[in-house]
C-alpha cells in the first residue's frame, strides 16, 4: 500500500515537472493577473556648503507610477531648501546672516502609446520673497524604425519676485519667461546613442535682485580698484551713493546641447556639451563627463566631471563709475549688477558617486541606495570681494521600485 | 525669432542632425539590450539637487530635458 502510494506521488510530480501549467490548472487555483502598473519611490538628502559660508539642507521625496500596457506616467517631486548665509555679499551690506526657506513642487504626465507621444508638466516653487509658476506641454515622435525620435517642447513661467516680509501686492515685480525646444535623439549603433537639444529663452520682467547694492566709484578711483578687493577697501573708496542693482528687463537666451551616449562592456560613457550665449551678451560652454561602471549586478560606480566657462554680460564692470551730472547730481550707469554668476568664471567640479542594489534575487535593484559627492571650485575672474570658491556637495538617496 | 539664434548655432545644429541621421542603420529591437540600461537614457543624469546647484552656479541655463532613446521597447 505505502509502495503505491509512494508510486501515485512520483507519477504526479514527474507529470507535473514535465508539464506545469497543465498542472496548475488542474490542481491549483488560477494565478492572480501580474498588473502593468509599476511604481516607485525615492528619498534624497543634500547637504551643500562652500567657502562663501552658505550651507544649503534639501531633502526631496520623488514618486513615480506608470502603466507598461497602456504607456502612461506620473512623477511628483517635493523638495525643500533650507538655505543659511552669510556670504561676503551680505555681509558687505552690513547685514547679519539670514536663514530660508524654499519648497518646490512638480508634476510631470507622460503618454506615449506608439510612436507618438504627449507630455505635460506644471510645477512651483515658493519662498519669502519669491514664488514661480510654471507649466509646459511637448511631443514626442520615434521614426526610423523607432531608431530615432524628435522632440519638441513649450513652456511657460511666471515669476514674482518680492521683498522678505513685504507682501507682493505691496511691493513686487513680475517676470514671465517663454521657453521653446527642439530635439532629436538618434541610434547610431546597437552601443551608441547622440542627442542634440536647441533651446530658446524669452524673458520679460525686471529680475534685479531688490537686496543687491552695487558700490560705485568716482573715475579716478575705479581703475584702483583690484580683482577681489576686501569689503574694507571697498567701503573706503566708494562713493556714497549706491543704488540697487538693475538689469535690463528683456533677456533672450539660446542653448544648444549635445549629449552622447555609448555603452561597452559593463560600463557607460556620458559626455555632454552646452554652448550657450544669449542678449546679454554672455558667452557659455559647459562639459561634463560621466562614466558609468557595473562593479558587480549590485554595485555601480561612476566618476564625473564638469567644467563651465563664460564670458561676462555686456554690462559687466568690476567697478562702477559714478559721474557729475548737471545740477550737481550723480549719475550712475543704467545698468549695473554684483551677481557673480553675471561676470566671467570658470568652474572645475569633480566627484563620484556609488548605487548599491539592496533588494532581493532576482531583481535586487528594486531596491537601491545612493551616494554622490561633489567638489567645485569656481574662479571669479574680475570680481569685487572674492577671486575663487569651493564648494561641495554630498547627496544620500533611496529608491524602491513596487508593481 | 530663429533669426536672432546665432549663426554658428544653426549650423552646428543642422550638421549634427544631419550627418547622423545618414552615418547609421536602423538597430533592431533585439540588438537593443545595450541601449536599454539606465544610463543610456540622455536626460539630465544630475540629481535634483546636483541640478540646482548647476543652475545657481552658471550664468547659463538650458538643455536640462531630453527624451528616451527609441530603444523600441513598446
Amino acid at each position: 500500500m505505502r509502495l503505491q502510494l509512494i508510486g501515485a506521488v512520483t507519477v504526479v510530480a514527474l507529470v507535473a515537472r514535465a508539464d506545469p501549467a497543465e498542472a496548475d490548472a488542474s490542481t491549483s487555483p488560477p494565478a492572480p493577473k501580474q498588473s502593468s502598473v509599476v511604481a516607485s519611490a525615492s528619498g534624497e538628502m543634500a547637504v551643500y556648503a562652500d567657502t562663501d559660508h552658505i550651507t544649503v539642507v534639501t531633502p526631496t521625496a520623488t514618486a513615480t507610477v506608470g502603466d507598461r500596457l497602456s504607456a502612461w506616467t506620473v512623477r511628483g517631486q517635493y523638495l525643500v531648501d533650507a538655505i543659511s548665509a552669510a556670504s561676503v555679499d551680505i555681509v558687505s551690506t552690513a547685514s547679519q546672516r539670514w536663514q530660508e526657506v524654499r519648497q518646490a513642487g512638480s508634476v510631470q504626465g507622460t503618454y506615449k502609446p506608439g510612436s507618438f507621444g504627449i507630455g505635460a508638466s506644471a510645477a512651483i516653487s515658493s519662498e519669502p520673497d519669491y514664488l514661480s509658476l510654471a507649466g509646459g506641454a511637448n511631443l514626442s515622435w520615434d521614426f526610423f524604425h523607432k531608431s530615432h525620435t524628435f522632440f519638441v517642447g513649450v513652456a511657460h513661467a511666471h515669476d514674482t519676485i518680492g521683498r522678505s516680509g513685504t507682501p507682493f501686492d505691496v511691493y513686487s515685480q513680475a517676470l514671465n519667461s517663454e521657453t521653446v525646444n527642439a530635439g532629436i535623439t538618434l541610434t547610431l549603433n546597437r552601443s551608441t546613442v547622440l542627442s542634440f537639444v536647441d533651446e530658446v529663452g524669452i524673458e520679460r520682467g525686471d529680475q534685479s535682485k531688490p537686496y543687491r547694492y552695487v558700490p560705485m566709484f568716482g573715475a579716478d578711483v575705479a581703475p584702483t580698484i583690484g580683482k577681489g578687493e576686501s569689503i574694507d577697501v571697498v567701503n573706503e573708496r566708494r562713493l556714497q551713493v549706491r543704488p540697487l542693482e538693475h538689469l535690463p528687463e528683456s533677456r533672450e537666451r539660446y542653448s544648444l546641447t549635445a549629449r552622447l551616449g555609448y555603452r561597452f562592456g559593463r560600463g557607460t560613457l556620458r559626455i555632454d556639451e552646452r554652448l550657450y550665449t544669449d542678449t546679454w551678451n554672455l558667452h557659455a560652454s559647459t562639459t561634463e563627463m560621466r562614466a558609468y561602471w557595473d562593479v558587480s549586478r549590485r554595485l555601480m560606480i561612476w566618476p564625473r566631471l564638469r567644467v563651465h566657462v563664460q564670458t561676462p554680460v555686456s554690462f559687466w564692470q568690476r567697478a562702477y563709475v559714478a559721474t557729475n551730472g548737471p545740477g550737481g547730481t550723480l549719475e550712475v550707469p543704467r545698468y549695473r549688477t554684483g551677481d557673480r554668476e553675471l561676470g566671467p568664471l570658470e568652474s572645475f567640479g569633480g566627484g563620484a558617486g556609488a548605487t548599491f542594489a539592496i533588494g532581493r534575487d532576482p531583481d535586487p535593484s528594486r531596491l537601491a541606495l545612493t551616494f554622490q559627492l561633489d567638489a567645485m571650485s569656481t574662479q571669479f575672474l574680475d570680481d569685487l570681494y572674492v577671486s575663487s570658491r569651493m564648494a561641495g556637495l554630498a547627496t544620500l538617496g533611496l529608491q524602491g521600485v513596487f508593481e | 525669432m530663429l533669426r536672432e539664434v546665432p549663426l554658428g548655432v544653426r549650423l552646428a545644429m543642422l550638421l549634427g542632425a544631419a550627418t547622423s541621421v545618414h552615418g547609421c542603420a536602423p538597430v533592431a529591437p533585439y540588438e537593443r539590450g545595450r541601449l536599454a540600461h539606465p544610463t543610456m537614457q540622455l536626460e539630465d543624469m544630475a540629481n535634483p539637487a546636483e541640478a540646482h546647484v548647476n543652475a545657481v552656479h552658471e550664468g547659463a541655463t538650458g538643455g536640462s530635458i531630453g527624451a528616451s532613446s527609441g530603444c523600441g521597447c513598446n
